[in-house]
């Protein structure tokens, strides 16, 4: 094997071997367990840093063998894995610092990150895959790997949640293996390719092709959130702050989007898609889903619960960004890939941070948490900012070039459901940063621990003012060469002319 | 590296260092001390710069540009110079009350302020209109009182809406220019098939900054519950960065837009004449500056309305409208300054007070050699109705003397509630310095600013000639004189 298959292969196997690690060390191996995670999530980030380097310069990463004929199992690095891979491999590192800290003196620390790595290594194997089954390997796995931290607290509540999760999830799993098997008979084994494969359809196919197409998006769109099949992921919130902050940012609901867009991008193809008539009912299924999830947060009291909504309408973004037939909106839509990524899982430290720190769990408990929590309260009000899409952060790039392209695509329409989106973004956030900032605190907090010299554990302290950062920067920063956009441009500009013209 | 990429960038970056200082406690008083030093480079760069510079930012957003041209320099200006004198007063009149908070709202305001008047492209300019919309809801609601948490709600939902609306605008012109340049916005929505939705969505989203008529309410309820500094500028300053919005993105000089040009001097006629009418009601002496704000607001929108419909004045109308918000800003600001003094016990330096206090005032009505003489007769030779060609260029003249007439009677009005609420006392050292600096600045220093405009103003013209100095009195008269009735009729009722 060269280094080429080697580099994907060891990216996929840090974060599973360090899972295989975790799993075999005893419980008190506190300093090991700390030490190995960190270890693998920063030899993770450099192995994606080189392969995002090497696409970048033309060098195709991946290797392939098959597992019985028919079925290829497939791992290969194009622009789209990069930015998945990025994310996770970004976030993995900073959530496995927060955890750390926020984990502190709880029982079954082994067992939470053993899954916990395990869920990561599955969201690895979801952005290198190279075709639909191996995709679907990874999917699934993510799905068992995610329940147990998802039921790690052990509540009623908790396993309540799980419950939930797992019947949307593994129903969504086995709507989309249907729809894989028959994709598979009608037209064998397609490994994923900028610009997809069915340019050329025979008519024929046209009925069974759109079909496949919807079970497609069905099984995905439970990940993903898309109404009516995003029921479990405001529940699933019971999960302690770093799981919601990995579930919310890359692993659970981005693989729904990011399968999404593998299979309008690289399996039918942008073209094939909009000539068959599917991107249209699509963009309004999106549409629906962004105002959709918004109205619900307005009407939240529990603040991850309103964040739950809020990814609801957030993740949909993506969705209606490559949902639009034409260049620039489907940059709009990558690029929110990442970028929900960051502000989200900002916002969920946060959210965290409060309750571990103050006790803060509802909204109205947030009143003068300013004052005691500078640091964090600039990193959620940053975060907040930058879903309500005001420039020059993140989400304002994501908007402004969603905005665009849909004028491009002659779909004045879309632009309204943006303002509208914003409107009420800023409606359900703006309340709880006056809270935070201008409300005095009612008397005592509901559960206050003391850190020393910071607000709060350094170790929760400093991973969302990181990304908060990061979320003025991708805006600040979005024309520099590897921002978030300039990579959204690229796989776009490999869509788009997939021979390189 | 040129002198103009340094003050930039010190001019923008130096406000956005105050939420880091923010994180300790102990930062409290150098952050109070520094107010008026952040504005600084900016009133170096507008001072020392000559225009026609431009930095190129690739790497900003989606391709940024900065750059000054004469309009740009005198917002630029009027900017650093009512922050500067209001920082200083600022330095002074704080309360511990949350200090390092009002502090970081204060220099997130600023760095918005400043950064959008040298802002050319479309992602930087609306960064920053936005974070100055943002952050003033902080200075708004800072004093706490459940007035000021009203007044911000007001605020901040205008603010929304308003920020949508220019979203919506700036993002259809820009595909319509495929340009992410302001300076290649008009033109393009000049061509534009959707030019009226456009103008309409731009004019409304500044619309809600500047007090345009209908979308004013919020301002005279925001403006007074403020701090007096934050009054200050949001009065003096920010207001004008929703004229500044109209400015460089519609379509002056490009073609007639009769349609829309009457629209705004029916919402300028409005603005100057209806403001005065219920502000001269207020009893509060911020609430009435608030509302003389919106009247002179109106005046100005007057001009703005005269742009839009007659290309061929577009361009010299649009420097005396800059003349215009410099003079207004400067007067306004150090009115607004005036509010929070207390007047020494003395009689005669009492009188000089009050002398310091209405001359700014005064200006505003148009007394003979003040900044308002020269901007008032500026803004009549520009409206003269020979010059202009469209349908309400004939009813310019009578809605500037009866906006001159508001003028002065808002003024009087001011200075006749200020008598019963200022206090015998000291002031702290820094607030009568800040005072007493924008008193300077609007009166004298005024006259050193580079705000010369081709065919039209040029000093030293500010000696006015005899018959300019009838036109600009007898309107003064009147309002005189309806105070001394009002006043006289007051007395009778009260007697009774």
């Amino acid at each position: 094997m060269t280094l080429t298959a080697w580099i994907p292969l060891l990216a996929l196997m840090t974060s599973l071997l360090a899972s295989l690690v975790i799993f075999a060390l005893p419980e008190k191996g506190y300093r090991l367990r700390t030490a190995v995670n960190l270890g693998a999530a920063g030899l993770k980030l450099a192995l994606v840093a080189v392969m995002v380097w090497g696409v970048f310069h033309g060098v195709e990463y991946g290797l392939s063998f098959t597992m019985v004929p028919g079925v290829e199992f497939v791992l290969k690095a194009d622009g789209l894995s990069m930015m998945f891979a990025g994310l996770s491999a970004v976030l993995w590192l900073l959530t496995t610092i927060y955890a750390v800290g926020y984990l502190e003196d709880s029982p079954n620390r082994a067992r939470f990150f053993g899954f916990f790595s395990l869920c990561v290594a599955s969201t690895m194997g979801i952005a290198l895959a190279g075709n639909l089954f191996t995709f679907f390997l990874f999917y699934e796995m993510l799905t068992l790997s995610t329940y147990p931290l998802v039921v790690h607290r052990g509540t009623e509540k908790a396993l309540k949640a799980g419950r939930t999760y797992i019947i949307y999830t593994l129903g969504g799993g086995a709507v989309l293996l249907a729809a894989i098997a028959w994709l598979h008979g009608v037209a064998g084994d397609l490994p994923f390719k900028e610009g997809g494969h069915f340019v050329d359809a025979d008519p024929d196919m046209h009925r069974s092709l759109i079909l496949i197409f919807v079970l497609l998006v069905a099984g995905l769109g439970v990940k993903a959130a898309l109404f009516p099949l995003h029921g479990w992921l405001p529940q699933a919130m019971v999960a302690p702050a770093p799981v919601s902050a990995l579930l919310h940012a890359v692993a659970v609901v981005k693989a729904g989007a990011f399968g999404i867009v593998r299979v309008v991008h690289d399996i039918y193809g942008l073209e094939a898609s909009s000539a068959l008539g599917l991107l249209e009912p699509l963009a309004w299924l999106a549409a629906f889903t962004m105002l959709y999830g918004s109205l619900r947060a307005l009407w939240q009291v529990d603040l991850k619960r309103r964040l739950a909504f809020s990814t609801v309408s957030q993740v949909s973004y993506i969705v209606l960004g490559i949902a639009m037939f034409g260049p620039v909106a489907a940059v709009g839509g990558l690029v929110h890939l990442l970028h929900q990524g960051i502000m989200k899982i900002t916002l969920f430290f946060c959210a965290g941070n409060y309750a571990e720190t103050l006790g803060i769990h509802r909204i109205d408990e947030m009143d003068g948490a300013g004052r005691r929590m500078p640091g964090t309260s600039m990193a959620f009000t940053i975060g907040a900012f930058g879903m309500i899409g005001a420039p020059p952060l993140a989400g304002f790039i994501t908007k402004w070039t969603m905005g665009t392209g849909a004028l491009e695509a002659n779909m004045g329409w879309v632009v309204v459901v943006l303002v509208l989106s914003s409107l009420l973004n800023a409606a359900y956030f703006l309340p709880l940063l006056h809270r935070l900032w201008f409300r005095e605190p009612n008397g005592s907090w509901p559960h206050e621990r003391h850190w020393g010299r910071l607000e709060t554990s350094a170790w929760l302290f400093w991973p969302p003012l990181l990304t908060a950062v990061m979320t003025v920067m991708v805006g600040v920063l979005a024309s520099l060469p590897f921002s978030p956009l300039s990579w959204a441009e690229l796989i776009v500009l490999r869509e788009y002319y997939p021979d390189g013209s | 590296m040129a002198p103009e990429w340094v003050l930039v960038l010190l001019a923008v970056c130096l406000p956005l260092l105050y939420p880091a200082m923010a994180l300790r406690a102990a930062w409290s008083r150098a952050m109070r001390y520094a107010l008026p030093i952040l504005p600084l480079p900016a009133l170096v760069l507008a001072l020392g710069t000559e225009p026609g510079w431009q930095l190129d930012l690739p790497w900003l957003l989606n391709g940024g540009l900065w750059a000054m041209d004469e309009v740009r320099r005198l917002f630029l200006l009027l900017t650093a110079v009512l922050w500067t004198v209001a920082g200083i007063y600022a330095a002074g009149y704080l309360a511990a009350h949350h200090l390092q908070r009002f502090c970081v709202f204060w220099g997130l305001t600023l760095a918005g302020n400043l950064g959008l008047t040298v802002a050319v492209d479309v992602g930087s300019f609306y960064s920053f209109f936005a974070l100055m919309t943002f952050a003033g809801y902080g200075l708004v609601v800072h004093e706490g009182t459940d007035e000021a948490t009203f007044a911000g709600r007001i605020y901040l939902m205008m603010a929304v809406l308003g920020e949508m609306a220019i979203l919506a605008g700036l993002l259809l012109g820009a595909a319509a220019a495929d340009s992410q340049l302001l300076t290649d916005l008009p033109e393009a929505i000049a061509e534009s098939p959707r030019k009226d939705l456009i103008i309409a969505l731009l004019l409304a989203g500044f619309g809600v900054k500047a007090g345009l008529p209908l979308l004013h309410f919020w301002l005279p309820q925001a403006h007074p519950v403020a701090p007096t500094p934050a009054s200050a500028v949001l009065s003096g300053a920010m207001i004008k960065a929703g004229l500044l919005g109209w400015l460089v993105t519609l379509p002056f000089g490009e073609i007639a837009l009769p349609g829309w040009g009457s629209l705004m001097v029916a919402a300028g006629a409005l603005g100057s004449i209806g403001a005065a009418m219920l502000g001269v009601f207020q009893k509060r002496p911020k609430a009435v500056l608030a509302y003389s704000s919106i009247s002179q607001m109106g005046l100005m929108v007057l001009m703005v309305g005269a742009a839009l419909a007659d290309p061929e004045r577009a361009p010299i109308l649009v420097s005396i409208i800059a003349l215009y918000a410099l003079h207004h800003g400067l007067a306004k600001g150090s009115l607004f300054l005036s509010a929070g003094l207390a007047l020494p016990s003395g009689r005669l330096r009492r009188a000089w007070v009050w002398l310091l206090v209405a001359l700014p005032g005064l200006s505003l009505a148009g007394l003979p050699f003040t900044s308002g003489a020269l901007a008032k007769l500026a803004m009549k030779e520009g409206l003269s109705g020979d010059k202009l060609s469209f349908a309400l260029a004939g009813n310019l003249a009578p809605v500037m003397t009866a906006g001159a007439v508001a003028t002065l009677l808002l003024v009087l009005r001011y200075l006749w509630t200020l008598t019963g609420k200022l206090e015998i006392g000291p002031n702290p050292p820094m607030l009568s310095v800040g005072w007493l600096a924008a008193v300077f600045v609007s009166l004298v220093a005024f006259w050193w600013m580079p705000w010369e405009a081709e065919e039209l103003v040029k000093s030293p013209v500010w000696l006015p000639a005899t018959y300019q100095f009838w036109a600009l009195l007898w309107p003064m008269l009147i309002a005189v004189a309806l105070a001394a009735v009002a006043l006289v009729a007051s007395r009778s009722v009260k007697q009774r």
